[in-house]
């Protein structure tokens, strides 16, 4: 990977995060917070006007990754993503997000209808798989199909659903908005939403590794240490190949995601290291379960926590929505064969 | 030996072009003179005859797509091997032939630059890159497949030269070969590993004697080699004796690794190739858009582009001075794997084209059940998938086997 001008390279970031991570471990959203931002983590990528490192992309990825692979309480990625992006519409919100004071999320799925009313702009509809959103003090949601806006948590005519889903570390929730209103500033232009979800999957591809990587170590260590017939489980040839193709996996989407990053990379290579990650991390954390047997299923292993996670981040991509649209956008982009039916 | 008439690869010298630059010329140059008979996804294709291909991989050679990173002194072009990647993704986006001397580019010249003499590289390497000899690779044995430390074909020292008795099986190619890399034993059966030493063995002396057998696809390529009382100088003995082992390895890591690095950007080819075939087709075109088949070709991709990452990353891990290792296995694993589901899903899309079968469809067919059959192979060779499993097990993960 490039060095950057101050010599800086992504994996310096990988042991400030473990280190981070560990250090939040029973400690409020806020005090994480403020905690992460003190390391400089909430503002790896965002610009220096607003507090920022302005770092490529590259360097939020150990972050998440560390962030699941310990299992982080903390809407990270969306706060990466928001520190950066709102610098254009609301520079001095996005500085208070870097430095931590104000909490911000992301509402995944979904999306609000606008409408103009002298000033302001009205809210309705509902949205979706918004982690942490009854803790934080923003949401952005989308508009249509291409838009988002930012909703202060406290605005009238928005109620919060209580948290759901299967991730216990990062509850999801859903919102409805009742002509919320908002002034027009805090709105995104055309295509913010494109370029938020192009790096949020490679930002979710690596929070996806982080947790999968943590899952194979299980794995491993159980199968070193647990005894069965008089040996130890890694003995036999069926669980080893287990593990080895895991490891197929994981490699598979750490390499998918380095070249998610490279100089020549588009969105059909952002696209494909979440599709990669989704699909290996769900049968690694899976495959982890089974190797270890009925202690897999108990609550105190901790493999489900990650098998949790995986599957909400892959949800919070449409893991299965978007790859089918990337099968269908490669056979829209090539044309019938010519030669073969002209030359017959 | 049948001339191909090839233009002049506008100024190719083996210095005055690099990176883009010469992806661009070497681009231009296939494109201008790849013999469209040579295209499996054409109409025209035709399975060029030997003397064809000899042709062909001589003129690729003469143009700076072979040999890319050998060093000038051998034959070879001294470039980078970030160019031999860019090469690759060349050559994989057009559907031709495969060579008909990889082992010998592949394998054996990468071997012989590794632990060859001076002597052997000079007398060698050149030979193969114009295509005066062909390589086959004589590993595999009836008793010894995927446990090669067990071979028996024995080595033993005659005078200053050795003698070879024994037998080889699966050599593919080796009836159109000059040359053969025999792995020997010198040592005791019991000593499996130590006590293997390399030979280039010419596959006209005395007491060879070679068997083609038919295969799967009914075509006759790979072959039993049987070798009787064969006197080899010991010029032709490659690497030190008793080293043998290490230097096989040392094969078949390049082998699963960096062997036909062009294989993500072919399987690309392929890829495009169907679905293209597929739109000349009402119920084949309504089919891969349909979500169901949308979605698995939209895995195929994913399947491709992790593909590239392997490889991109093999290549990096080699620039930067590190051995490639057990991690060979990975893309290996992922590529033949992948590859199969691919020539699984291709078959069942074209057995569901409409009739009579469109012109375009007949040509995907053609190339799409020659490579399933062909890809039965992939997770067999150069080590099987198990195989794979247990050194990614063994080596990567280090997974303990005792008790
Ligand atoms: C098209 C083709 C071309 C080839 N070309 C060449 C060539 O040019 N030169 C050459 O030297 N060889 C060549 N080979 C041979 C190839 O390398 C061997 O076929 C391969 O190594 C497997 O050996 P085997 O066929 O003896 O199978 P076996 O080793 O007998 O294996 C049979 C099955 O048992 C499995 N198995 C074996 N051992 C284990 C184990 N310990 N654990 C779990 N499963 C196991 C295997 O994975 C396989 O599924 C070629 C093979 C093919 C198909």
């Amino acid at each position: 990977m490039a060095p950057t001008s101050e010599g800086l390279q992504p994996a310096d970031f990988a042991v400030t995060a473990e280190r981070a991570v560990a250090a939040c471990s029973g400690l409020g959203l806020r005090e994480q917070a403020s905690h992460l931002a003190g390391d400089g983590l909430l503002g790896v990528v965002a610009h220096e006007d607003v507090g920022g490192l302005d770092l490529p992309l590259a360097f939020a990825v150990p972050v998440v990754a560390a962030a699941t692979s310990g299992l982080l309480g903390f809407p990270l990625l969306e706060t990466i993503l928001l520190g950066q992006l709102l610098r254009q519409p609301v520079p001095r919100l996005a500085a208070a997000i870097v430095r931590g004071e104000v909490l911000a999320t992301i509402a995944w799925q979904g999306s609000v209808i606008a409408e103009r009313e002298a000033d302001t702009v009205l809210l309705n509809g509902w949205v979706a798989r918004a982690p942490c959103a009854t803790e934080v003090d923003h949401v952005l949601v989308r508009i249509g199909a291409d838009r988002a806006a930012l909703i202060s948590i406290e605005a009238d005519g928005v109620v919060v659903e209580e948290g759901a889903g299967l991730d216990l570390t990062v509850l999801e929730h859903g919102m409805r908005l009742e002509s919320v209103a908002i002034p027009e500033e805090r709105i995104l232009r055309d295509g913010a939403w494109a370029r938020l979800c192009s790096d949020a999957n490679v930002l979710r591809a690596a929070a996806i590794l982080g947790s999968a990587g943590a899952c194979l170590s299980l794995a491993q260590e159980h199968a070193s240490t647990r005894r069965q017939f008089g040996r130890a489980l890694s003995y036999n040839q069926a669980i080893r190949h287990a593990l080895a193709r895991q490891k197929l996996g994981l490699e598979g989407m750490r390499h998918a995601i380095t070249r998610s990053l490279g100089e020549l990379a588009g969105a059909l290579e952002r696209d494909a290291a979440f599709l990669a990650a989704a699909a290996c991390g769900t049968s690694i954390s899976e495959g982890a379960l089974q190797i270890h047997g009925g202690m897999g299923f108990t609550w105190d292993v901790p493999v489900h926590r990650h098998i949790r996670r995986i599957r909400s981040l892959q949800a919070q991509g449409d893991a299965s929505g978007l790859i089918a649209a990337l099968g269908r956008r490669y056979v829209a982009e090539i044309a019938p064969a010519a030669e073969a039916a002209a030359a017959q | 030996m049948t001339v191909i008439e090839t233009e002049p690869p506008e100024a190719v010298t083996a210095d005055s072009l690099s990176g883009e630059a010469y992806r661009v010329a070497m681009r231009r140059w296939l494109r201008a003179n790849l013999p469209a008979g040579f295209r499996s996804d054409s109409a025209a294709f035709v399975a060029p005859t030997l003397q064809q291909s000899i042709a062909w991989e001589a003129a690729m050679h003469r143009t700076g797509l072979a040999g890319i990173t050998w060093p000038q002194a051998y034959g070879g072009h001294g470039r980078t091997l970030r160019e031999h990647l860019i090469a690759n993704q060349e050559i994989g986006a057009l559907a031709m032939p495969e060579s008909v001397n990889s082992i010998g580019k592949e394998l054996a010249g990468p071997i012989i630059l590794a632990v060859g003499t001076e002597e052997q590289k000079r007398r060698f390497l050149p030979a193969i890159l114009e295509m005066r000899d062909i390589w086959c690779q004589g590993f595999s044995e009836p008793e010894a497949g995927s446990d090669l430390a067990s071979l028996r074909t024995r080595a033993t020292r005659s005078g200053d030269n050795w003698r070879i008795n024994g037998q080889k099986i699966w050599t593919s190619g080796a009836y159109r070969s000059q040359r053969c890399l025999v792995l020997a034993r010198t040592g005791p059966l019991e000593d499996r590993h130590r006590g293997l030493a390399m030979f280039a063995v010419r596959l006209d002396a005395e007491g060879v004697r070679v068997r083609t057998i038919k295969s799967i696809d009914g075509r006759e390529s790979f072959c039993e080699v049987f070798f009787d009382d064969v006197e080899v100088p010991q010029s032709d003995a490659v690497g030190a004796p008793n080293e043998g082992w290490a230097a096989a390895i040392r094969v078949l890591e390049i082998e699963r690794a960096t062997n036909r690095m062009y294989r993500a950007w072919r399987f690309e080819n392929e890829l495009r190739h169907l679905i293209s075939a597929c739109k000349t087709d009402p119920v084949l075109a309504q089919l891969v858009a349909d979500s169901r088949y949308a979605a698995r070709i939209g895995e195929v991709v994913v399947d491709i582009e992790v593909l590239k990452a392997h490889v991109e990353t093999v290549v990096d891990a080699l620039v930067s001075g590190d051995r490639i290792g057990a991690r060979g296995s990975l893309a290996k694993l992922h590529w033949s794997e992948a590859h199969q589901r691919f020539a699984a899903l291709a078959l069942e899309l074209l057995a569901q084209a409409s009739m009579p079968l469109l012109p375009a469809v007949k040509v995907a067919r053609r190339r799409f059940e020659a490579i399933y059959l062909q890809a039965r192979a992939e997770t067999i060779y150069a080590g099987t998938t198990e195989i794979q499993l247990g050194i990614i097990a063994d080596r990567i993960l280090q997974l303990s086997r005792g008790k």
